[in-house]
């Protein structure tokens, strides 16, 4: 693979890397220096890749070993000095949307680090269940039942374990806040 | 969705009783919010300076493999 091929491949992984760094940390800030860290990482070690492997499971693997070791309390200090990320960065979806993310990036960053990266890398990166557990070095069932965990979790955080709060028109809203910051708590 | 769903689901009946299994709806809703919050930040424009660190890095190479001799003085 050339240096142009390589270079290509990781421009294509960036966004990707942005949306799992700041789902790590907690704030686009960090991510942004922890992608950076990757990408530098990346280019010194190119010569350790297998073309073929899966670059997107190599570089999650580089930019979740750096932030475990570099950037986790960093992230912590950000998290209590500034909020999170979730109040804090702009939303590039539709308006409507915008409430209901906010309220999900909340809850998202109130779950426990090992239960918040695996449900990312799983529900929404495009991993497989089998990249995930290599990237983490534990066994696909830990995997599964983290991945549960976190969802129950979720529910009960955003207040959606009863079907009634599900519904189109969530016209008891406030009420399911409340309800909500109880369950969190201060 | 559907496989990873079946793929959670309990091989057989014990785990039900220490693992709450959510309805599948909820589960849903979860995953469309997990999806949301991720592609709005993939979606987002990729600061130029990842772009241009990239560049000085190929340029980098280039130069090494090229004119490393040029360096030494």
């Amino acid at each position: 693979m050339s240096a142009t091929e390589f270079k290509d491949g990781l421009i294509k992984e960036i966004p990707n890397l942005r949306a799992f760094a700041a789902s790590l940390s907690g704030s686009m800030q960090l991510a942004d220096d922890l992608v950076q860290d990757t990408l530098l990482k990346a280019w010194g070690n190119s010569d350790k890749f297998e073309p073929g492997t899966s670059l997107r499971a190599w570089l999650f693997t580089i930019l979740r070993n750096t932030y475990y070791s570099l950037y986790r309390k960093r992230g912590r200090e950000v998290q209590d000095s500034e909020g999170t990320y979730a109040e804090r960065m702009a939303t590039h979806g539709n308006q409507e949307s915008h409430l209901d993310l906010a309220d999900f990036r909340k809850a998202l960053a109130k779950l426990p680090e090992e239960q918040r990266e695996v449900l990312i890398m799983v529900g929404a990166t495009g991993l497989s269940y089998e990249e995930t557990a290599e990237i983490c070095g534990v066994a696909i069932g830990t995997i599964k039942s983290r991945v549960n965990r976190a969802r129950t979790k979720l529910a009960e955080l955003l207040s959606i374990g009863s079907l009634d709060d599900l519904g189109p028109d969530r016209q008891s809203a406030a009420a399911i806040q409340r309800v909500g910051s109880e369950i969190v708590g201060p | 969705m559907s496989d990873v769903d079946s793929g959670m689901a309990a091989p057989e009946g014990g785990d039900h009783d220490h693992e709450v299994m959510l309805d599948p709806r909820v589960q849903e809703s979860i995953g469309r919010s997990l999806k949301a919050h991720y592609d709005d930040i993939v979606s987002a424009p990729v600061p130029d300076k990842f772009l241009v660190l990239l560049a000085q890095l190929e340029a980098t190479e280039h130069r090494a493999a090229g004119v490393s001799t040029d360096e030494r003085n």
